[in-house]
């Protein structure tokens, strides 16, 4: 047969797409069940570090994040006792430099204290924007006081804010814009926090 | 039909032929993932692994490939082993695909595989076209490997994320950078060069 006609090229090229295609499809298929459990167990840690819980096995976050907040539907807040403090938690999306972060905020139940911050997803640049999920970034929200105007994500001088009571905290240096974004994300959540809280 | 050796392909592809240092090919990714150690391994592992088997199916069904669309059907092929090495990691080591993001998916534009398949696969036999994916990928991984080492050293005083230096050393924050990945990109080019030019002359 020809090789160049019309028909060999179109019979050819959907036989080569159908079977490559289809071996992915299966190979996503057998997967599915483990990446939803992973997704799973990645929002779950999340909240567990977001409340000062943190979970390195496995089975025994799952376990503690049940029993803590029960079942989390999306992005609503969820009231949690932990340690014998009412919290306020939630999961939360915003825009980045690049694309979407994703994490958790957990604050005290009259929205006066972060209780904790952790990032589930994002896409900033590797080695600047992406180290807003170093402990030594999030760490710095650990019992940070919300003043008037929420968190101030300032302009970093290489070190970390230690202050727990100025409302602020350092951004990263070299990556002013994706600091700036997180300073608008995180205001945005303490807002709706103060909502729910009836402030 | 081929007159291409083991020995002679490992050669040209480690060194005479360097994917990086003599071709110039797949800077963008030497530039993006080279300030952490260990993703650049786990990247470039992932590039072996699809330039080998990429340039091996291209040379299974390349009498059977019409002229005219055998881009689009290498391009297929390469995209298939990419989403399936992406597939794997996320169901297996999520963090190191979290750690990765979208550099997985950016391995289908390494303009070092479609470079092999079409001037290797295409018209070399199937086992040494899978050599020469093989030992194109670890030409691509040995100059990687070397640029994210100094990177990541001197960038954030580690190595694979152990601290080397202990607290009181400052970070060179220019070397997590993509610039210093041109500066040390440079100096590698160059001292090859220059050794392969005294090896000429001797």
């Amino acid at each position: 047969m020809n090789r160049e006609s019309f028909l060999y090229v179109v019979v050819f090229t959907f036989l080569v797409a159908f079977v490559f295609v289809f071996v992915i499809a299966l190979a996503d298929g057998a997967t599915a069940e483990r990446v939803a459990r992973n997704r799973e167990l990645v929002t779950a840690q999340a909240f567990l570090n977001a409340v000062g819980r943190p979970e390195d096995d496995g089975a025994t976050a799952l376990q503690t994040f049940e029993r803590l907040f029960g079942a989390v539907e999306g992005d609503s807040v969820i009231r949690a006792r932990v340690d014998d403090q009412d919290v306020l938690v939630k999961q939360f999306r915003g825009d980045g430099l690049w694309g979407t972060i994703t994490g958790v905020l957990a604050v005290d139940s009259g929205v006066t204290r972060i209780v904790g911050l952790d990032i589930i997803s994002h896409s900033e640049t590797p080695g600047l924007g992406g180290r807003i999920e170093e402990d030594w970034f999030k760490d710095q929200f650990r019992n940070e006081r919300i003043s008037a105007e929420g968190i101030t994500v300032r302009k970093g001088e290489g070190t970390t804010d230690d202050d727990p009571d100025n409302g602020t905290v350092d951004g990263v240096t070299g990556a002013s814009l994706t600091s700036a974004a997180m300073q608008v994300i995180i205001n945005h959540e303490i807002d709706g926090l103060r909502k729910e809280a009836g402030q | 039909m081929s007159n291409e050796t083991i020995p002679g392909v490992l050669k040209k592809n480690l060194w005479t032929d360097n994917p990086i240092f003599v071709q110039i090919l797949g800077i963008c990714s030497t530039l993006a993932v080279t300030n952490n150690l260990t993703n650049t391994l786990i990247m470039t592992a992932a590039v072996v692994f699809v330039t080998g088997l990429s340039n091996i199916t291209v040379s299974v069904i390349k009498g059977l490939i019409p002229r005219k669309v055998r881009m689009i059907v290498q391009t297929l092929i390469i995209a298939f082993y990419v989403i399936i090495v992406d597939i794997i990691l996320r169901a297996y080591v999520p963090e190191i695909s979290r750690a990765l993001g979208p550099y997985v998916g950016l391995i289908i534009t390494n303009c070092i595989i479609m470079g092999r398949a079409e001037a290797f696969a295409q018209s070399n036999p199937p086992m040494i076209a899978l050599w020469d994916g093989i030992t194109s990928g670890v030409g691509y991984m040995a100059v990687l490997v070397l640029i994210a080492f100094i990177r990541e050293l001197l960038g954030a005083g580690s190595l694979m994320g152990y601290p080397i230096f202990g607290d009181g050393f400052t970070a060179w924050t220019i070397m997590v950078m993509p610039p210093s990945a041109f500066f040390l990109l440079g100096g590698i080019i160059w001292a090859a060069k220059t050794i392969m030019i005294k090896k000429e002359a001797a």
